[in-house]
């Protein structure tokens, strides 16, 4: 034990850290709310009688419209390279969105898994594409298939 | 019975850093860096979720291997070993929860019971759970033991304040630093400084996460926008300029050690 050679530089540690993470809690409180309510323009991300829970899905559900409309024109590959978009993009959004909603969140990043998984497979099969990201669409638009 | 060499050659001096201002900063940076570092190799690199654990987990193998045959403490395979535990660690739960089926709600008790049984089995070796004097090789398999099970446990943990409470990254952050103080003060207030040491150790890690969400998170959805990348190169420049000045300290710590 040497005492308060050990114990300062903690107390400088965890006062700076909290000091930081105060300061950038509250600068950034302002900016947050409205991503979270604000209604979109469209009724895409929303049920029916309002908002998703999760926000505003539109940058994402606009990808997957496009990953769509390349598996309907049979464009396999482009849809791949699509749709990776739309992985990097959920993905780093995790952290905000997940706690919105969780439940909400693991069945659409469920969904979008699925839809992975199907344009990643060794021989991608059209219909199962298809399938796939049709589901995914409908789960963004809180119409999502009966499977849990 | 050392011969000419004299007995202190023959040991190992403590094998991990003094719990020091660049101790608990290097942690959390860690941390954060674990935690971008695998989910950019996973997805951004295009990896997957499978390679990038097998790499990861081969990874900390062979750098755990480095660490336990040094006989001393050296800065960057120790940091490095702490990096890949972070990201093993988070690894791990994420395999429970959504490969398996493991709900946080089961792991995060069991990761907590595993972390008593550790130090039940340490200490009922040992006689102490000091890490003043991780001077064995057995002693060192505990210290490293632990920092897997409190990386674990700081993840289920962190995630069942996700899914449990809704607890976002900037709520987070002010909630685990507001944790962390607590234990300070507790230790300040002669709280067992072991406890104290490793409660403050698993409470770095979901504080740690919150953190750099709020940094590389979207403004628009509350956080500061410096993206995971940005993020993490800042990290790894102040890791890499801590476990340098680690570097030159070392020298004259292994001084007052062998004197002492």
């Amino acid at each position: 034990m040497t005492g308060r050679s050990r114990r300062l530089p903690f107390a400088i540690a965890t006062a700076a850290l909290a000091a930081l993470a105060c300061a950038a809690a509250a600068c950034s409180t302002k900016s947050s709310d409205p991503a979270a309510r604000a209604p979109a323009g469209e009724a895409v991300g929303q049920s029916r009688n309002g908002a998703s829970r999760l926000g505003d899905l539109s940058p994402f559900r606009a990808i997957a419209a496009d990953v769509s409309s390349m598996v309907g024109s049979g464009d396999l590959p482009a849809a791949k390279a699509r749709i990776k978009d739309l992985e990097v993009q959920w993905d780093a959004a995790e952290a905000a969105l997940k706690p919105r909603a969780p439940a909400d969140w693991h069945r659409l990043d469920k969904a979008i898994d699925r839809a992975l998984a199907a344009l990643r497979a060794p021989t991608p099969n059209a219909a199962d594409s298809r399938q796939a990201v049709g589901d995914l669409l409908q789960t963004m638009d809180n119409r999502g298939p009966a499977k849990p | 019975m050392n011969g000419t060499l004299g007995p202190r050659r023959l040991q190992w001096l403590n094998k991990v850093p003094e719990v020091t201002l660049s101790f608990w900063v290097v942690k959390v940076l860690s941390t954060t860096v674990g935690e971008t570092g695998a989910d950019f190799l996973a997805v951004n690199a295009g990896w997957g979720q499978t390679v990038t654990r097998v790499a990861m987990g081969s990874l900390l193998a062979l750098a755990l291997v480095i660490q336990l045959r040094t006989r001393r403490y050296t800065p960057w395979i120790y940091w490095l070993a702490v990096v890949l535990v972070s990201i093993v660690g988070t690894q791990v739960t994420d395999l429970l929860t959504d490969g398996l089926g493991v709900g946080l709600y089961v792991s995060t008790p069991a990761f907590a019971i595993a972390l008593v049984a550790v130090f039940a089995t340490w200490y009922a070796l040992e006689r102490t759970l000091s890490i003043q004097s991780i001077v064995t090789p057995r002693r060192e398999l505990f210290y490293w033991a632990t920092v897997l099970f409190t990386f674990a446990l700081g993840t289920a943990a962190g995630d069942l304040a996700t899914e449990a409470l809704g607890l976002g990254f900037k709520l987070g952050t002010v909630v685990f630093g507001a944790l962390i103080l607590v234990a300070y003060v507790a230790w300040r207030r002669g709280a067992n400084a072991v406890a104290t040491f490793w409660i403050a150790y698993v409470l770095t890690r979901p504080f740690g996460a919150a953190l750099g969400d709020l940094l590389t998170q979207a403004r628009s959805y509350g956080g500061l926008g410096l993206g995971a990348m940005w993020t993490s190169a800042l990290f790894l420049a102040v890791i890499v300029g801590f476990v340098a000045l680690a570097h030159a300290n070392v020298g004259s710590r292994e001084d007052r050690q062998i004197a002492g």
